[in-house]
């Protein structure tokens, strides 16, 4: 471990990253599934999709902060 | 004005591929002030927030200078966007009551937007939103207004319905309603400020790091000769960068702006 | 945080140095906080006090007009079909005072007509007994001629036959006989 260089920070957001993008891309997928399914229920679900963006996104913002932080 | 940082460091066109800043944080950090009044100094990024602030008040004053009936192009531009932000998001979000919220929605939407787009605008080439302060003031009034909004509507069970959950069986109950907690007072204010930073500050880097290397290579063609061609990639890749970057700054600033109307959302109605 | 992470991850030197710059980034600058402070608390206060009225005032101004709109357009629209009305009235009214009128020329025309033949047929049958009665006098004129000629002719040839064996009433009653002949076959 004493032989470590460079920014291991990167490789920490990189696996930060791997959850909420497997994530996002199932909220966003069933969001594009609900609305072609009910299209005059498009607004709520794309409101929602966002919600639940957000709400998954949230840990590689985090990740993100402590790229920045280590 | 980047492009300058860029072409200062050690970064020979001859070696390398692509020419990266050495150090990330002087694209971001204008510390030496332009000029001062007092105490106060205006930097760089300070004397930006302001021409945004006025670019702002002139777009809408320039909207609604008049009580047109039949409205210019440009007129019908800031309607729609005043109709968007208070039908769609205030409305459509909050519910019928939401129009109260709407100066604040539009206000975040249009200075956030224009705070991104200077990310493009050539000349500035620089996302207000990409340093910290605007995003997380923007996130702390929005965070102030849905706690106050929470007590306001709800009282103390405000609190307590988040912390105490009754649908969630007892025995999670404490650790859902820590959870909760966390996420509602805590992280909420803090991804709402880190998202759009952290959009803006990949954009910017990526644009710089492709534009930047593309200009160093085509400016060097005396100097280096058939290998500035490897610029061609890079700013081909930055041009296409720049549309998405169009995307994203648009994008960010409604999602700042559907968020915060979602968790005034809630506080104004918690048992959603 | 930096105190209790920097141990764990074992940075190289240079990167420690990175790291103090690296939370800069994340820590929002005094003065930028101020200036944008400032610069939002003017946007809310502009979009607040000026923006959502004066786009109200816009909105209810092109309902009001829109509505004037819809009411003056109703009352041409309404205009409008009474003034159809009226011409299609006067069309009306028109095209039978032309019927009339077409009627009365032709019973005028009929009766000028019926006029015109009568007298031209009038005309013609006093012109034909004209005619008749003329032709009927030249022809008695001729036959009294011809009975006068004949009677000197005969007389004359008969003279020269029968040079007086016939006498004066005799030969009277000769040429009346032929001259009756004469008259019959002529008849």
């Amino acid at each position: 471990m004493e032989e470590i260089k460079g920014a291991i920070a990167l490789i920490g957001y990189g696996l930060a990253a791997i959850g909420p993008g497997i994530g996002i891309g199932i909220v966003v997928g069933n969001a594009i599934q609900a609305m072609a399914r009910q299209p005059e229920a498009a607004g709520m679900a794309r409101t929602t999709m966002f919600l639940g963006i957000a709400f998954t996104e949230a840990l590689a913002l985090i990740g993100f902060v402590l790229f920045f932080i280590a | 004005m980047d492009v300058l940082i860029l072409a200062s460091e050690s970064c020979d066109p001859a070696t390398e591929i692509i020419c990266a800043p050495e150090n990330v944080i002087e694209l971001f950090e204008f510390t030496e002030p332009l000029f001062s009044i007092g105490p106060f100094d205006f930097t760089r990024t300070v004397v930006l927030t302001f021409l945004a602030m006025f670019i702002v008040l002139a777009l809408l004053f320039m909207g609604f200078r008049k009580t047109r009936v039949v409205p210019t192009k440009f007129g019908v531009a800031m309607e729609s966007v005043v109709s968007f932000v208070r039908d769609d998001v205030a409305k459509g979000t909050i519910g019928p009551d939401g129009s109260k919220y709407s100066p604040y929605l539009l206000s975040i939407f249009m200075f956030i937007l224009v705070a991104n787009l200077f990310e493009l605008t050539p000349g500035i080439n620089f996302p207000l939103t990409s340093r910290m302060a605007i995003p997380l003031m923007l996130a702390v009034v929005t965070w102030l207004i849905f706690v106050i909004v929470g007590f306001a509507k709800n009282g103390l069970h405000y609190v307590l319905d988040i912390a105490w959950p009754k649908s969630v069986p007892l025995a999670l109950r404490w650790l859902v309603g820590l959870i909760e907690l966390v996420s509602v007072f805590v992280l909420r204010p803090i991804t709402l400020a880190v998202r759009l930073f952290a959009n803006l500050v990949a954009g910017h880097l990526m644009l710089t790091l492709l534009l930047g290397s593309g200009w160093i290579f085509f400016a060097a063609v005396g100097d280096i000769g058939v290998r500035s061609v490897i610029g061609l990639p890079w700013f081909a890749f930055g041009l296409l960068i720049f549309v998405f970057e169009f995307v994203v700054a648009v994008l960010q600033a409604y999602i700042f702006t559907l968020l915060s109307a979602v968790y005034i959302q809630t506080s104004v109605h918690p048992e959603h | 945080m930096i105190q209790f992470l920097a141990p764990i991850l074992v940075l190289a030197e240079e990167a420690v140095v990175e790291e103090s710059s690296g939370i800069d980034l994340l820590l929002p600058e005094s003065s930028e906080l101020i200036a944008g402070i400032i610069a939002f608390s003017i946007i809310f206060f502009f979009v607040w006090k000026w923006v959502i009225p004066a786009a109200d005032k816009t909105l209810a101004a092109r309902q009001e007009a829109i509505t004037g709109q819809l009411t003056q357009a109703e009352t041409t629209k309404q205009e409008a079909a009474s003034l159809l009305d009226d011409y299609k009235k006067q069309l009306a009214q028109a095209k039978s005072e032309a019927n009339t009128i077409v009627e009365n020329a032709r019973e005028a025309g009929d009766a000028l007509r019926t006029d015109m033949v009568g007298k031209a047929e009038a005309d013609a049958e006093s012109i034909r007994v004209k005619a008749r009665s003329d032709a009927a006098a030249e022809r008695d004129r001729a036959a009294t001629q011809i009975k006068d000629e004949v009677a000197a002719l005969s007389l004359e040839l008969a003279q020269k036959v029968v040079a007086g064996t016939v006498d004066e009433s005799a030969q009277q009653a000769l040429v009346d006989r032929y001259i009756d002949d004469v008259g019959n076959l002529e008849a």
